[in-house]
């Protein structure tokens, strides 16, 4: 499938490679937006599209364990498997949501709410991949996972920050993901003990004269041997390099003491809200994709008590995160994504819980490429089935490749095989798209 | 003298759809005031050989308790409302918006004259239960769990005398009050029936779901569920404590030795020699353990999760309103063993 950059004969040879025009351009430094030729050039609409779609990122709330649609996006109140909790209104006339989530009630206008998920695969395992991945799993090939994706689409070759970064702290169903047959240039960088990256730090025994001398010195000593040999593994090694001493610039990302008491008390004192508030630092600094999972919502028993604590503190701290990135002017570059690998069974045990179910759930998508206040899809009376607009985790994937600008079409290459971001045939849900 | 808790058997068992987490039962009748997850409140005479069930509407949420007051019954909901019904022509008397968020328990006292009622806005609020007037607004338990989630305040109970009424909430923390002047009495801490899990699944689960006090109101009984490794589900083993409140003395820790899952309901003998508790998980349990020394004297399963239960006066029938059904159990002890044919002759005769 044609990916943006096709010359004037469709072949991709001719096309400007991407990489190497960001490469370049950012190799300018602060001068780039001044660069008038650079502006120019800016004309050229595939160039400008891809621009814009530099500038674009997500944070993705992985729910894990699988969020009840009944205590969030889908409630069903007065019905038998409806549950305690009241429907309220939103700031958009039509569409009510779980009483759980009265602060991004009032933000409506940023979320598309998909209510017709049916993925089929109510196993914690095989949901979370199916989710992660987009595609269900094929025999003797291994997808990137969505953040893979979005790193090698967004990201800069040049990116003094890291382009993929998962945090997942609980120990429950902890799954780190990867970047499959994309290779390890975009694995992520998983945060499993706290919020900051182990061993990047700089060592005290080395001043920053010191650290920076060092850098300097290896830069001219590899500079010197490159210039006697042709090799891509030379290129490659000093990329890596340069990423790791990136990485080791960008330690006060994960930093929350730099961030006002202001803004970190709004958020509150939970580490879930923590964590949003370092990917907000990590997407505002460039890097384009940012899980965080808040684990763990498999409410087999008590359902309504551990909905009533974690949605509680999803909305406190989701709606806090769409009003920092509106005031930061990030809200339109930045897609938020609520999605899980399942949702609850409408059907209520007798713990009181909900078991797994994936036949009819909800996801939500806010911000960058989504036209805000639009519910798609419907479940029926009692949320058993999906009785309008049936989706599967490929039309959702697909939605939020065309959300950031990216063809959900094009193909990656493995060895002479075209791999399509998403299968042939499969439509991004256009309703929900801005 | 007291029934045999052995002799406990399962009598009748009446099927809905619906699940039932409150109880209130006429005095001296097998009928029974039920509240509903569908919201609604139903009356039911569990002694009647084809019982039917008569829908009380006026609630808009689940019904989580009820208790009888006089000549009133009175139920309250997660809508945060509390009703009072003329037990006998049935008609709602009263609506009280008693409540900014759920109703979790109601109880009277045993004379009728007190009312109270307990929510998730960590309030205890003690009503005239005849004339539904506000006396006494008790704020005693946190609002927000240490680890910064909403906490719940679930259970209530009077003394038989009236003159107490303890409360208990989602962490552990226990107060007893003066009914009379709203003042805290005592304060008890049950930190085991509050599990926080900091690291596999980082939420929480338990917390103190039933109280009781003695018949001279020198023992508290409470009872909830024990520190649970998976929170994804009730699989710790039902827990119940027993202090002498007034002394800050715990005299009886039972922490389970069968069956799982939350203690939702407790009360002692008439004669004050066992205590009986009825919850369960997936699955339901009743158990007795005797006030001697804290042993286990029966326990079974029930048909169903049992949220609610009251002993008739005798203490020989007790009614269960649970998942999906009512059951009345009865005391029965076994009927004399009578042989099918008569005793061979004695050979040396």
């Amino acid at each position: 499938m044609a990916s943006n950059f096709r010359g004037c004969c469709g072949s991709p040879d001719h096309g400007l490679n991407r990489r190497a025009f960001l490469g370049a351009a950012a190799a300018t430094g602060g001068a780039f937006a001044a660069n008038m030729t650079i502006l120019n050039v800016l004309k050229n609409p595939l160039l400008a599209d891809e621009i814009k779609r530099q500038e674009k990122r997500v944070i993705l709330l992985w729910l894990a364990g699988g969020a009840s649609q009944l205590e969030t996006w889908d409630p069903k109140p007065g019905r038998p498997t409806g549950g305690p909790f009241r429907a309220i209104d939103t700031n958009v006339p039509g569409i009510r949501i779980s009483e759980l989530m009265p602060r991004l009630a009032q933000r409506q206008q940023h979320t598309a709410i998909i209510r017709s998920l049916n993925t089929k695969n109510a196993d914690h395992g095989g949901g979370t991949e199916l989710m992660e991945t987009g595609r269900p799993r094929e025999a003797g090939l291994t997808y990137p996972d969505l953040g893979a994706i979005l790193a090698r689409e967004l990201g800069r070759a040049d990116s003094p920050v890291p382009d993929y970064v998962s945090m997942y702290t609980s120990t429950e169903g902890r799954h780190k993901g990867g970047p499959g047959f994309l290779g390890a240039r975009y694995a992520p960088m998983f945060l499993d003990k706290g919020l900051a990256p182990e061993n990047i730090q700089r060592l005290d025994s080395i001043s920053d004269l010191d650290h920076q001398q060092r850098g300097e010195l290896r830069d001219l000593l590899s500079a010197r041997f490159a210039r006697a040999r042709e090799s891509n593994a030379i290129g490659s090694q000093n990329s890596a390099y340069g990423r790791v001493r990136g990485l080791m610039a960008s330690e006060k990302l994960f930093d929350l003491s730099q961030e006002p008491d202001s803004v970190r008390a709004k958020y509150g004192p939970t580490q879930f809200a923590e964590q949003v508030i370092v990917a907000r630092r990590l997407i505002e600094a460039g890097t384009p994709f940012v899980k965080v999972a808040r684990a763990w919502w498999d409410s087999h028993g008590q359902n309504f008590e551990t909905h009533l604590e974690l949605v509680t503190e999803l909305d406190h701290v989701m709606s806090t995160l769409l009003d920092d990135l509106a005031e930061r002017g990030l809200l339109e570059k930045t897609l938020v994504i609520t999605l899980g690998e399942f949702g609850r069974t409408p059907q209520i045990n007798p713990s009181l819980g909900r078991d797994h179910f994936a036949s009819a759930w909800s996801a939500s998508l806010s911000g960058c490429g989504v036209k805000g206040g639009t519910v798609f899809g419907k479940t029926d009376d009692d949320g058993i089935k999906v009785a309008e607009g049936e989706v599967g985790a490929e039309a959702l994937f697909a939605t939020i490749f065309t959300a950031l600008g990216i063809d959900h079409q094009k193909n990656y290459r493995l060895g002479s095989r075209p791999i399509p971001l998403t299968n042939p045939g499969t439509q991004p849900i256009h309703e929900v798209l801005a | 003298m007291n029934a045999d808790p052995t002799a406990l058997k399962a009598v009748k068992q009446i099927d809905h759809a619906g699940i039932f987490f409150g109880l209130a039962r006429v005095p001296g009748t097998g009928r029974v005031f039920v509240g509903c997850s569908d919201s609604k409140v139903y009356t039911v005479d569990m002694a009647a050989e084809k019982p039917e069930w008569t829908e009380l509407a006026g609630h808009e949420s689940y019904v989580t308790s009820a208790a009888l007051a006089g000549s009133f019954a009175v139920t309250g909901a997660y809508d945060g409302k509390l009703i009072w019904w003329n037990s006998e022509t049935l008609q709602p008397v009263r609506k009280v918006d008693a409540h900014a968020k759920w109703i979790r328990g109601v109880a009277a006292s045993r004379d009728g004259r007190f009312l109270a009622s307990v929510s998730d806005d960590m309030l205890c609020k003690i009503w005239n239960a005849q004339t539904g007037d506000l006396i006494h607004t008790l704020a005693g338990h946190q609002p927000v769990t240490p680890h910064h989630y909403p906490s719940m305040l679930f259970a209530c109970s009077f003394s038989p005398d009236a003159k107490f009424l303890a409360t208990a909430d989602k962490v552990g923390h226990v107060v007893v009050w003066d009914v009379a002047t709203g003042q805290q009495l005592a304060a008890i801490e049950t930190p085991l029936m509050y599990t926080w899990d900091p690291k596999q699944r980082r939420h929480s689960i338990g917390g103190v779901r039933s109280l009781a006090f003695s018949a001279d109101a020198r023992l508290l009984a409470i009872g909830g569920t024990g520190q649970i490794n998976n929170v994804d589900h009730l699989e710790a083993l039902a827990r119940i404590e027993v202090f002498d409140w007034q002394a800050g003395k715990r005299t009886i820790e039972h922490a389970g030795d069968k069956h799982k899952g939350l203690v939702e309901r407790l009360e002692f003998s008439p004669a004050g020699d066992w205590l009986v508790s009825a919850g369960g998980d997936h699955e339901g349990f009743v158990k007795f353990l005797s006030l001697a020394d804290g042993k286990v004297l029966h326990q079974e399963k029930a048909p169903m999760h049992i949220h609610d239960f009251e002993l008739n006066e005798a203490g020989d029938a007790l009614y269960a309103a649970g998942h999906g059904k009512l059951v009345r159990f009865e005391f029965k002890p076994p009927a004399p063993f009578v042989p099918e044919s008569p005793a061979l002759p004695d050979e040396n005769a």
